[in-house]
């Protein structure tokens, strides 16, 4: 009987059978080979750059020299000189990152509390604003708040024409400004200022923050808050004892996330931080595309803010799992 | 306290809209200068942006070319990669889909170098077709979430129930899965859509100053300062956003895009 079956299947079919078998096995195989290049590829291609070198007043070739590592870390010269410059970068980059990422999450979260609390339509349009200034280019965002707060027009020249600044400097505080930066002798000035370069980044991340803190905040139940509450608790003490505790894990994750994006901002950093403290981000720009034409100090750099980036990452995964297990 | 809390809200939606505000008041300028409030209104800006001046109407172009290319080009790389996950769940279908969530989830300055060598060892560097591929690699996570929440609400039962019936796998999938999922896979389409229209770092890198899109042609005319037609463009984009934003709000669901709770309305 089987010998008999095995002669009727027409001779055509078995290859195509077993092709088609080969088909959904090799598709999963062949996906993950673009998705390999496509995704991983640029990646592996920056770190293998990095080891590279650079040829005076020709571009670069492939070698597998740490100079540049050393560069970053020490300077050209060591060890008979010893420079910074490169961690100091680093260091603006992580500076304003951690500032700004604060700031947002901080400001972010009564805002986010406040929004779930919303019918599901309110919360919808809500969200349709939200979006809409999430999605909105750096550029834009850092052409906005560069007219509010370029000296001729904007925030300045507001201060000057309601006699803010004149009441400033009768009360004493235009010094204590002036000590900041934030202030020339004649009026407030913004630009440039880590103020400025803070404000515009968190601006950039606000967004986010109320996007990445909207699904934890809204699965939180409402009726604990309100058990604490019958219980006698004052708003303080409900915000305190129940609703951060709740929200901790979210709120830590979510200021992470932030400062690994914030890490690379390159337009408002140009735009807005004084040159001697500008960036890693800045720095990789100006060796890769810009005036210095060092392609392989720019693709260390890149691969050593991407690495701190994981670090952090890192780190802040950890704790979290501490935090979560006690 | 209640009252307090619109406050707060207010103010928040104040700063967030201040310099949206302050951009878009300057469009309205006569001049070649940014005042705000603009001086000698005109809407002459407007036809500059969209008809005569060819600066911004080749960027604008070339913004949209990228824009609705990376948004088909990421929906048709996620699709895959999301049905994978779903249906199998396997090792494999997990690492594919975290490889491809990956460029999106570090900052994008370092992803934008490494697409810059990327291109420029395969000759597409300068080319607009790499800018359509490079955004659509970038952005490529988000329709992967939005395309595995539709699939994760597809009722199991539809799909025994069409296999009870004698509906083939592709059967079931063409009268259950697709319909199902294709809100889903629209929210995804219009976040790329969106996001690859503002996006500004890793196109800075692949164009290799080759061509502009329009975010590109306002940071190297920042230089120079701003003129109001800059400011045309700033509106144009947020009105794009707000739009799209709506109608995945008005035809999906967009708290639940967001992640919010299910059983509570």
């Amino acid at each position: 009987m089987s010998v008999a079956d095995g002669i009727d299947v027409p001779l055509g079919d078995r290859p195509a059978a077993a092709t088609r078998l080969n088909w959904s096995k090799l598709l999963p195989w062949g996906f993950a080979g673009l998705v390999f290049a496509l995704c991983l590829v640029p990646f592996f291609l920056v770190l293998a750059i990095s080891f590279g070198r650079k040829v005076e007043g020709a571009a670069w070739v492939w070698d597998f020299t740490f100079e540049n590592y050393q560069r970053f870390f020490v300077g050209t010269l060591w060890p008979d000189e010893v420079t910074f410059l490169y961690i100091g970068q680093l260091g603006y980059s992580f500076w304003y990152a951690v500032i700004a990422s604060c700031i947002a999450v901080l400001t972010a979260l009564p805002f986010t509390l406040l929004l779930t609390r919303l019918r599901r339509s309110a919360q919808a349009a809500w969200l349709v604003f939200i979006l809409s200034s999430l999605s909105l280019s750096e550029v834009f965002i850092v052409m906005g708040w560069d007219i509010l707060l370029s000296n001729n027009s904007g925030l300045p020249a507001l201060f000057k024409s309601t006699g803010l600044t004149q009441w400033l400097k009768d009360t004493g505080h235009f010094q204590t400004l002036r000590d900041w930066g934030l202030a020339n002798p004649r009026n407030v000035k913004f630009k440039t200022s880590d103020f400025a370069t803070i404000l515009t980044m968190s601006y950039l991340v606000w967004p986010y923050a109320v996007i990445l803190l909207y699904p934890a905040l809204s699965r939180m139940d409402p009726s604990h808050s309100e058990a604490a509450r019958t219980m006698g608790a004052n708003n303080w003490q409900v915000l305190r004892t129940v609703i951060l505790p709740s929200v901790r894990l979210p709120l830590f994750g979510t200021t992470l996330l932030l400062f690994v994006f914030l890490l690379g901002t390159y337009v408002a950093v140009t735009v807005f931080a004084d040159p001697a403290k500008h960036t890693t981000a800045v720095a990789i720009y100006q060796n890769v595309r810009g005036a210095n034409l060092n392609a392989p100090f720019g693709a260390t750099m890149a691969v050593i803010l991407l690495v701190s980036a994981g670090i952090c990452l890192t780190l802040g995964h950890m704790l979290n799992r501490w935090a979560a297990a006690r | 306290m209640r009252a307090l809390g619109h406050l707060y809200m207010a103010l928040s939606a104040l700063v967030l809209a201040l310099p949206i505000v302050v951009v878009s008041g300057a469009a309205l300028n006569g001049g070649r200068s940014m005042f705000f409030p603009p001086q000698d209104p005109t809407l002459s800006r407007f036809a500059e942006f969209f008809l005569t001046e060819p600066v911004w109407t080749n960027a604008l172009q070339n913004s949209i070319i990228v824009a609705v290319g990376a948004a088909s080009l990421a929906v048709l790389l996620a699709w895959p990669i999301a049905y994978m996950l779903w249906s199998s769940g396997s090792k494999l279908a997990q690492v594919i889909a975290g490889l491809g969530s990956l460029p999106f989830a570090v900052p994008p300055i370092v992803f934008g170098v490494g697409l810059g060598f990327y291109w420029g060892f395969l000759g597409g560097l300068g080319d607009l077709w790499a800018g359509v591929v490079s955004h659509a690699v970038l952005l490529m996570a988000l329709p992967l979430v939005t395309i595995s929440i539709g699939l994760q609400s597809i009722d199991r039962s539809h799909l025994d129930a069409a296999a009870t019936m004698g509906a083939t796998d592709a059967q079931a999938f063409r009268t259950v899965v697709l319909p199902q999922t294709l809100p889903y896979t629209l929210s995804g389409f219009f976040f790329v859509l969106v996001l690859s229209f503002n996006e500004f770092i890793v196109m800075f890198f692949v164009s290799a100053s080759s061509y502009a899109t329009v975010t590109l042609q306002i940071f190297n005319s920042l230089r120079n300062g701003y003129t109001p037609t800059m400011a045309v463009a700033a509106i144009t984009f947020i009105v794009v956003s707000i739009a799209v934003f709506s109608a995945i709000a008005r035809w999906g669901d967009l708290p639940r895009l967001m992640g919010a709770d299910q059983s509570r309305n």
